[in-house]
């Protein structure tokens, strides 16, 4: 299959191998992106015909630029064999050339490089970071659900969920079902990672490998659940994460927090009847508090939903409607809700995100905190005891 | 950026005893007050028996309220104005003394004799039930003691890093604090500091109930203030340091929302006269003020604090 080099033929590279050179090399690799371009020339001001996007090979990927391409038959999934292509540095990562010296042929998957599980290096959750590949992780799958999605006009199913290993735990999106299930041990090779709402996430397609494994050094999914509170502070340090466990009180409440509307399609809160994205709607009525939380090291935002707004409250939605229509003004059941939080010692778990405003959770459960006061004055007593 | 500043859990001993402030960086700094015992607070979460409020504010446009929070260790003013309607409705709402939870920024007026008057503009305030009270009180007490033992291990290991102080789950940012402390109040009587905590201790416990004794013990925590360059004037008189405070007050809120910066001396008098203060005690309080250097008028006009 694979020609042997000489020293006339360029040697057929992995794209994890690309480096800047001043001789062409020869791969094999699949359309990720491409976009076509026309470049209108300084000298003449005819225009020349351009194709850009990515490449991927499983082992890497590489921005690939390609002069007077084809007309057609170029796209997304199309693998190709490209002997002859420049490797040049772009931003201090490797970029390649199809000039007319460049032979590029249509070439089948099977020609692509076998990229099995061992070959890759190992990562651990930790070091994943965006828009890194051709890595393997082992880790347990925390939980797994399949969710269904519109990709342009298509409709496909992803399977959504959290895995997890000694180091840490990362949102994981699987677009080809691998029959995934919670608990089980896993080595994934062939994943890639990218940024979704400021957190990285694992991505696995149809070029991905997943193998059980005894996994006995991976942690239990549900102790991973009740891991104990983490301070604030540290939280804000890491940017958030897919398991934050927090404990702290409740020293204010972030409009727009009590009785809101929402466009009945896509749920964003509405003001004056208006939604963002679909206009004019007929709102629905929901119960939100966006609390914040305050441990002493740090503050951070809760988005609690209508189940835990009621249960903290004590007010269902239809009551809260009920106290609007005698006293209209919304105001101030933002104001009793407050009242009825402020102070309160709460742990919450959830996946927080970080912005320029600090570290929101979108909570998994909220549990008010009841304080033993004998041990906890028993302890304090102690301690005090030590310094006299 | 620009992060929410945490609520300190302090004791109202702990306030008292606190008088160094310190600016933030950047276009609009947070204020800081320091206290000895290693907490550098803009907000601050306490908890003890609030006393009814009173106004001192003489019109209603302009209603200003105070009331002191008393825990097992002191007490503190309490105050809220209009432009804290929430907390202001919260003070004003109780006739008798009741547990409360008061969450808010600390404020610190420099009297002329360098006595500083710590006090706490509400931002929250909850009437809550003895054991929720005690419960944050637990709290508060706690973390005084993780701050009391940092300052104990900056003293011993000098060399503490950021690092470390993460690991063993404590913000970085209490290093600094305890650092810095340690440089502001280099004499600092902490074991007299931690009997006073003893009593908050008991109050945790349930001894004492919601009943407090009066609080006029002295307090028991010694600090070196910086020397004074010269002895002071004849002590101000309690209602002379109040009418320099309504003063400062209000001209800081002028310049809290003026563009420029500074505060129109007009719109000071007009305020502090609605409150009471009437022109000619304003004119001399003002002098005495800038005589002091703590405000001056460098534009015609136009003041703010030197």
């Amino acid at each position: 299959m694979v020609p042997e080099p000489s020293a006339a033929a360029p040697v057929e590279t992995r794209l994890r191998d690309l480096r800047p050179t001043a001789s062409p090399v020869e791969f094999v690799a699949r359309v990720v992106t491409a976009e076509r371009r026309e470049v209108t020339r300084k000298s003449d001001g005819s225009r020349r015909p351009l194709l850009s996007g990515l490449l991927s090979d499983g082992t890497g990927t590489v921005r690939f630029t390609w002069w007077d391409p084809p007309r057609e038959g170029v796209e997304r999934g199309v693998v190709l064999r490209a002997v002859g292509a420049e490797v040049r540095e772009f931003r201090g990562r490797p970029e390649v050339t199809f000039s007319w010296k460049t032979r590029v042929a249509p070439a089948s998957p099977a020609e692509l490089p076998k990229v099995d599980g061992e070959e890759m290096p190992f990562r651990t959750v930790r070091e994943l970071r965006p828009s890194d590949e051709g890595f393997r992780v082992e880790v347990r799958v925390v939980r797994v659900a399949p969710k269904s999605v519109s990709v342009g006009t298509e409709r496909r199913v992803v399977h959504e969920g959290l895995v997890a290993d000694r180091t840490g735990a990362v949102a994981l999106s699987a677009w080809s079902d691998f029959a995934l299930a919670a608990g089980e041990a896993v080595r994934i090779a062939g994943g890639y990672v990218r940024a979704f709402r400021g957190r990285p996430q694992l991505v696995l397609d149809e070029r991905s490998s997943v193998v059980r494994i005894d996994g006995t050094d991976l942690p239990d999914p549900a102790q991973l659940l009740r891991s104990p509170p983490r301070t604030i502070s540290e939280v804000e340090d890491e940017g958030g994460g897919e398991t934050v466990a927090v404990e702290g009180v409740v020293v204010g409440l972030l409009p727009p927090s009590g009785l809101v509307y929402r466009c009945p399609t896509c749920r964003r809160s509405i003001r004056s009847g208006i939604c963002r994205i679909h206009g004019q709607v007929e709102g629905q009525a929901d119960l939100r508090a966006r609390i914040v939380l305050d441990d002493g090291s740090g503050a951070l935002t809760v988005n609690a939903g209508r189940g835990d707004t009621e249960k903290l409250w004590g007010v269902t939605l239809e009551q809260a409607q009920a106290r609007l229509r005698n006293q209209p003004d919304p105001s101030l059941l933002e104001e009793e809700m407050l009242e009825s939080l402020l102070g309160r010692r709460l742990r919450v778990r959830g996946t927080g995100t970080k912005d320029e405003f600090g570290v929101t959770v979108n909570p998994e459960s909220i549990e008010r905190v009841e304080v033993d006061l004998d041990s906890a004055a028993e302890e304090l007593l102690a301690r005090l005891g030590e310094g006299g | 950026m620009s992060l929410r500043e945490p609520a300190w859990r302090v004791t109202a001993r702990e306030l008292e005893s606190s008088f160094e402030e310190e600016k933030g960086e950047g276009e609009r700094p947070t204020a800081f007050l320091l206290s000895p015992f290693a907490a550098r607070m803009n907000r601050v979460l306490m908890a003890g028996t609030l006393s009814p409020a009173e106004s001192i504010g003489r019109e209603e446009a302009q209603a200003f309220w105070r009331a002191r929070l008393s825990d097992p260790t002191g007490a503190v003013a309490v105050t809220a104005g209009s432009f804290q309607p929430r907390a202001m409705a919260q003070l004003r709402a109780a006739s008798s003394p009741r547990p409360a939870i008061v969450v808010g920024k600390v404020h610190l007026f420099r009297g002329r004799d360098g006595v500083g008057y710590v006090s706490v503009r509400a931002e929250g305030v909850r009437s809550v039930s003895e054991v929720e009270e005690r419960a944050t009180l637990a709290d508060i007490v706690r973390q005084t003691l993780d701050r009391l033992d940092l300052l104990e291990r900056v003293e011993k290991e000098p060399a503490l890093t950021e690092e470390t102080v993460r690991k063993e789950g404590m913000p970085p940012a209490w290093l600094n604090a305890a650092r810095e402390s340690r440089n502001r109040y280099p004499n600092v009587d902490r074991a007299a500091f931690r009997r006073d905590l003893r009593a908050a201790v008991r109050r945790v416990a349930g001894d004492s109930g919601p009943a407090r004794a009066t609080l006029s013990t002295p307090p028991t925590v010694t600090v070196t203030p910086a020397p004074a360059p010269r002895p002071p004037p004849p002590a101000p008189t309690a209602a002379e340091r109040a009418e320099e405070s309504l003063f400062l007050d209000q001209l800081d809120e002028v310049a809290d929302v003026s563009a420029d910066g500074y505060a129109v001396l007009k719109e000071v008098l007009a305020r502090v006269s609605s409150h009471g203060l009437v022109a000619d005690r304003a004119e001399e309080v003002l002098n005495r003020l800038e005589e002091e250097g703590v405000i001056e008028e460098p534009i015609v006009g136009k003041l703010r604090r030197a």
